[in-house]
């Protein structure tokens, strides 16, 4: 690879890891399809590779909000009995699926990312920054569970966090406050993702050439984003994600129509 | 949120920061030296090796807390997540 390469990795890493810890989400669904799509590397691969991109910002940001107390440490140990399962699961099948079929699946997800970041930044607009958290003891651990297989079958399939599946059964069903859901999401993530990352760097799907750049990357970004968010709105970073995330989802769909990803 | 909780809390944290910055620097400098010394990708892997060792670490650091704190429910949870974990590495060689 050449110097030019690795230090747009490392920017893109710094910058996906960045915008994903000040806006909260995380930056991994923004690095597959640039991957699949502007530097050519099979989807396989692209989601081994981003799998080590998503523990890395789960590892940075989660080590902070651990020490604030955020992170609801039980629950996100409960639910990665699930995730984890799920995870294992999809890994070992994702190999069986077909590249355009993966692509397609990661599409539509992406989109549905896009919503969902759009939802949160219109909650952002008038909110106050760092609220007390109320006291809660989750609820319905059942549909909790149930999410978390979910969200670690396609965190497995297609190499993201999931997030956008768990974080609102735990607003919505566990009655969990949506901090402390975010923050828990975010600290599962890295267990789930590492198993498997297994899966994969067993299977030889992770350029370490690829995914060094990224992770240094990513690491540097998101250590220097969870710091700073606190003290800023996420509303304006959001809504560039949802224009990145949106614009990429489409450029995958006109790949897709043209018979790329084969 | 307990004492107990708290001090708990912060061992997690430091766990996870240290695995964060073992494998940043490793990273950073196995790539810095890869136009120099031809073992510098090596560097490199031991890097991101540490990223994928990091969550295990984590589970096991927050198994042995519940274990002091007596919180029996939630150190067999903890294994429990252990255990699925070793059987994804266990059949990531093999695969």
């Amino acid at each position: 690879m050449t110097l030019a390469a690795m230090l747009l990795l490392i920017l893109i890493g710094f910058l996906a890891g960045g915008f994903g810890a000040l806006a909260g989400v995380g930056g991994g669904i923004i690095i597959t399809p640039l991957l699949a799509i502007y530097f050519g590397l099979p989807m396989h691969q692209a989601i081994g590779v981003t799998l080590l991109c998503v523990i890395a910002t789960s590892t940075a940001t989660s080590s902070m909000y651990v020490e604030r107390h955020v992170t609801d440490v039980r629950l996100g140990m409960t639910l990665e009995l699930a995730t984890t399962v799920g995870a294992l699961i999809a890994a070992l099948v994702a190999h069986q699926v077909n590249r355009r079929t993966l692509a397609l699946l990661f599409a539509c997800f992406l989109l549905y990312s896009a919503g969902s970041m759009l939802r949160k930044a219109w909650d952002s607009r008038n909110k106050k920054r760092e609220e007390m958290i109320p006291d809660y003891t989750p609820q319905n651990y059942p549909a909790g569970l149930g999410a978390s297989l979910i969200a670690g079958g396609f965190s497995g399939l297609l190499g993201i966090g999931g997030g956008p599946i768990k974080v609102p059964v735990m607003l919505l069903f566990m009655k969990v406050p949506l901090r402390v859901a975010a923050a828990t999401s975010n600290f599962m993530i890295g267990v789930t993702a590492g198993t498997s990352a297994y899966i994969y760097w067993g299977r030889g799907d992770i350029r370490v050439d690829i995914a060094a750049p990224l992770v240094a990357g990513v690491f540097a970004g998101s250590l220097l984003g969870a710091r700073i968010s606190p003290k800023i709105r996420a509303f304006y970073i959001l809504m560039l994600l949802v224009c990145i995330a949106g614009w990429l989802a489409a450029q995958m769909i006109y790949k897709l129509l043209t018979g790329g990803f084969q | 949120m307990n004492r107990q909780d708290v001090a708990a809390d912060r061992v997690l944290s430091l766990t996870l920061k240290l695995g964060a910055y073992t494998a940043l620097v490793l990273t950073v400098a196995g790539l810095a030296l890869r136009f120099a010394v031809p073992w510098a990708m090596k560097v490199t892997t031991a890097g991101l090796l540490v990223l994928l060792v990091t969550p295990v670490l984590r589970i096991i650091v927050a198994c042995l807390q519940f274990l002091r704190e007596r919180d029996f429910k939630y150190a067999l949870v903890s294994f429990g997540v252990l255990a699925i974990v070793v059987l994804a590495y266990v059949l990531g060689i093999q695969a």
